[in-house]
């Protein structure tokens, strides 16, 4: 699999599973569905840049570097809008953008030599 | 009468048992050591100018039996052309009547010599995997080795691995042109006999499977030789519970008792070698969901550890979250 | 003749048994025509008559077998047999392993094989289960120990003068041991047995080789392979130069030489060993103790 789509699709599902843990708030459980939407849109965004980073440089230690530069980066819009709850937003957020950027350094494909010639 | 000292013992020891290879192509060097049936001479081709070995029959029978047996053993060799398979150059009978053949002089150690030089499993698994490739070679042009062990195992000097003594083999299916009696040879011809009678009891203590201890030759399959290579690989791993579960499934599928129960083939048992350097499931140790996640763990401690690192940090903060 | 008149007063059994000594002594004379009265006697002293011949026939020649046949004549050919092989190393074995004197280990050789006969030890030898050197020690443990029980001197016949081996041959080469530790006996045995079958094997090539009008091949085979140093260079070993210039042959007659008797030594001594066993699967593995060892551990064959 390349690294863009395993960057999306693990971005996806971790923001899916990310907003389904506001359950256990009983303050936004109300809310569950608009945090959940905007978690997974949230996971997609944050794993489509990380696959393109994987894809344009291969480093696992920069992969993790940018994978949390930009969960961080992400979940600190999400909790500007929230105006608040900064720390319960961006400490999980930068965890999963880790996951992310570490995968898809590790386990993404590599463009073949002749596609990167074509 | 003549005093013989020690010393004129052992000359006349090696003189009565050295060949005369005064009407042969061939000139003798040292004596290498002793086989099943023969002695084995290092000699000299004078006419390719190389290094051969010689095994001779050592002792004359009025049956013909061992002669019968030595050259059988060198048809043998001649059908398996492998790299892992001593290749034989000649057969045929001396002046002094004993049978031989010629061979590949191979310079290197025992596997029971050379294995205390090997330091990891990897190499010790790598050398297992060669000495399958020989037999299941072997197995496939219909031949059972029936003695497998150590000492037939010869690491040469650039880690060939080599299976010798292919004396007490097997025959499955009869051999190409076995209706042909006589080996053509440099020296003289002798006849072929069949093998070995329901009964006897062929291979070594130790080794030898349960089946062929009782003597059940008609019955022996490829599997007898599993059981050996199952007893090689105990050997050249020490306590294979102690390198891991799943090599020790391996070593005790391929030992196991009732030949029902080992691999089918040597072909499988290599795989599962093969298998287990690769971290793959073996055929020997089934994978359940619980050891697959451990060699998914194992495989991917920092994906886990991130994971895990996320989970707690996601309790803490559901468990201390401000209302 | 004094050892004439001595032979009337023995037993017919023990007559026979000088004349069966008579190749190990040294420098004892006996008539013809004694010898030829003395084959007249089976073991029982009886009159060695068709009737009272109580052999078998033997289609494979044996010595362990014809020593228990009724035909005296087989009887003492196989003894001839079994001393040329075993007398000295049960000589030494006796004067070693028991710690006994010359003159005791010589009574007791000569009873040993007495009785070996006299009380066909032989009956009890099955070569499935043991070495007949393995028999053969055992019996001449159980034979000094019951000795030293009994306390006694085995005494032969009264008054006539000890019957001989060549004992003082044999006392020679026990000298001739190099280590001063007592050796350990199983490797002892065996090697001083097949000392004994090589001499054996050396004596009848040179009467072979000498018959046949071919004693410069003995002298070559001798010297090369018997001699353990040339004369005037001790730490030395004879090359195939030093042959051809001392016999006066070329190098390449020296090889040849040498490869015919060692060919003809080989064959000698395969045959004198296929004597002293009863079947081919004994001979095999004599012939292996002799020439080599067994590989540890291996099953062999059983067919």
């Amino acid at each position: 699999m390349n690294k863009i789509l395993l960057g999306i699709i693990l971005g996806t599902v971790l923001g899916i599973f990310d907003g389904a843990t506001a359950w256990f708030t009983p303050a936004v459980r109300n809310e569950i569905l608009g945090i959940m939407i905007g978690s997974t849109i949230k996971g997609l965004i944050a794993g489509a840049l990380i696959g393109v980073f994987a894809r344009l440089v291969n480093s696992l230690a920069l992969g993790i570097i940018f994978g949390l530069g930009v969960g961080l980066l992400l979940a600190f819009g999400v909790a500007y809008m929230q105006h608040g709850y900064y720390f319960e937003i961006m400490l999980p957020g930068g965890l999963v953008g880790t996951i992310v950027g570490f995968c898809t350094q590790k386990f993404g494909a590599r463009p073949s030599p002749t596609a990167a010639r074509a | 009468m003549t005093w013989l000292s020690d010393a004129a013992l052992d000359r006349l020891r090696l003189a009565a048992e050295s060949p005369d290879l005064s009407a042969t192509r061939y000139r003798l060097v040292d004596r290498i050591g002793r086989g099943g049936m023969g002695v084995v001479f290092l000699a000299e081709d004078q006419i390719l100018g190389r290094r051969v070995a010689l095994k001779v029959v050592d002792v004359p029978d009025e049956s013909g039996d061992l002669a019968a047996r030595l050259v059988r053993e060198a048809r043998i060799l001649a059908q398996l052309e492998h790299p892992g398979i001593v290749p034989v150059h000649d057969a045929g009978s001396l002046p002094d009547g004993r049978v031989f053949y010629a061979m590949k002089f191979v310079e290197g150690r025992s596997l029971r010599e050379h294995a205390a030089s090997l330091d990891s499993t990897t190499d010790r698994l790598r050398i297992f995997q060669k000495l399958c490739d020989a037999v299941s070679f072997a197995h496939s042009r219909g031949i059972l080795h029936r003695d497998l062990k150590p000492e037939n195992v010869m690491i040469g000097p650039f880690g060939e691995v080599l299976v010798l003594d292919w004396g007490v083999a097997k025959l499955l299916r009869p051999l190409a042109g076995d209706s042909a009696s006589e080996v053509d040879s440099s020296a003289g011809a002798v006849p072929a006999r069949p093998g070995t009678r329901d009964g006897a009891v062929v291979g070594t203590v130790g080794y030898m499977s349960p089946e062929q201890s009782r003597g059940e030759s008609a019955a022996l399959d490829a599997r007898t030789d599993v059981f050996s290579l199952g007893m090689i690989l105990k050997f050249l791993l020490g306590e294979p519970a102690r390198v891991s579960a799943p090599v020790a499934a391996v070593c005790a599928k391929a030992t196991s008792l009732d030949p029902a129960f080992r691999y089918a083939s040597v072909s499988n048992l290599a795989a599962d070698v093969a298998r287990f350097l690769d971290g793959l499931p073996l055929e020997a140790y089934p994978d359940t969901l619980f050891r697959r996640a451990g060699r998914f763990v194992r495989r991917n401690q920092v994906v886990v550890w991130l994971v895990v690192a996320y989970l707690f940090a996601r309790i803490i903060l559901i468990l201390f979250s401000r209302p | 003749m004094r050892q004439a008149l001595t032979l009337q007063r023995l037993s017919p059994l023990r007559q026979e048994w000088i004349r069966c000594t008579l190749p190990f002594r040294s420098g004892v004379v006996h008539s013809e025509k004694d010898a030829a009265r003395l084959r007249q006697y089976s073991v029982d002293g009886s009159p060695n008559s068709e009737a009272s011949r109580g052999g078998f026939p033997l289609t494979r020649w044996s010595a362990i077998l014809a020593a228990r046949s009724g035909d005296s004549s087989e009887r003492s050919r196989a003894l001839d047999t079994l001393l040329a092989a075993y007398w000295k190393p049960i000589y030494k074995y006796i004067r070693l392993r028991w710690s006994k004197s010359p003159e005791d280990a010589q009574d007791l050789t000569q009873d040993f094989f007495f009785r070996l006969l006299d009380k066909d030890w032989l009956g009890s030898f099955d070569p499935r289960r043991a070495r007949l050197r393995t028999f053969l020690r055992a019996c001449a443990d159980n034979l000094v120990s019951n000795h030293h029980r009994a306390g006694q001197r085995q005494k032969r016949g009264g008054g006539s003068p000890p019957l001989s081996l060549d004992f003082a041959a044999a006392d020679g080469e026990l000298s001739r041991l190099q280590p001063s530790a007592p050796p350990e006996m199983d490797e002892f045995f065996d090697r001083e047995w097949a000392r004994s079958v090589f001499t054996v094997g050396v004596e009848r090539l040179r009467a072979e080789l000498t018959a046949r009008g071919k004693s410069v091949c003995f002298q070559v085979f001798e010297r090369y392979d018997l001699q353990d140093a040339l004369p005037d260079a001790p730490d030395r070993r004879p090359s195939y130069q030093d042959l051809a210039r001392d016999l006066r042959i070329s190098p390449t007659d020296v090889t040849n030489f040498l490869a015919a008797a060692r060919r003809d030594f080989r064959r000698i001594v395969l045959d004198f060993i296929r004597e002293m066993t009863s079947s081919d699967e004994e001979f095999r593995r004599e012939a292996r103790a002799l020439l080599g060892a067994d590989p540890p551990g291996s099953a062999e064959a059983h067919e």
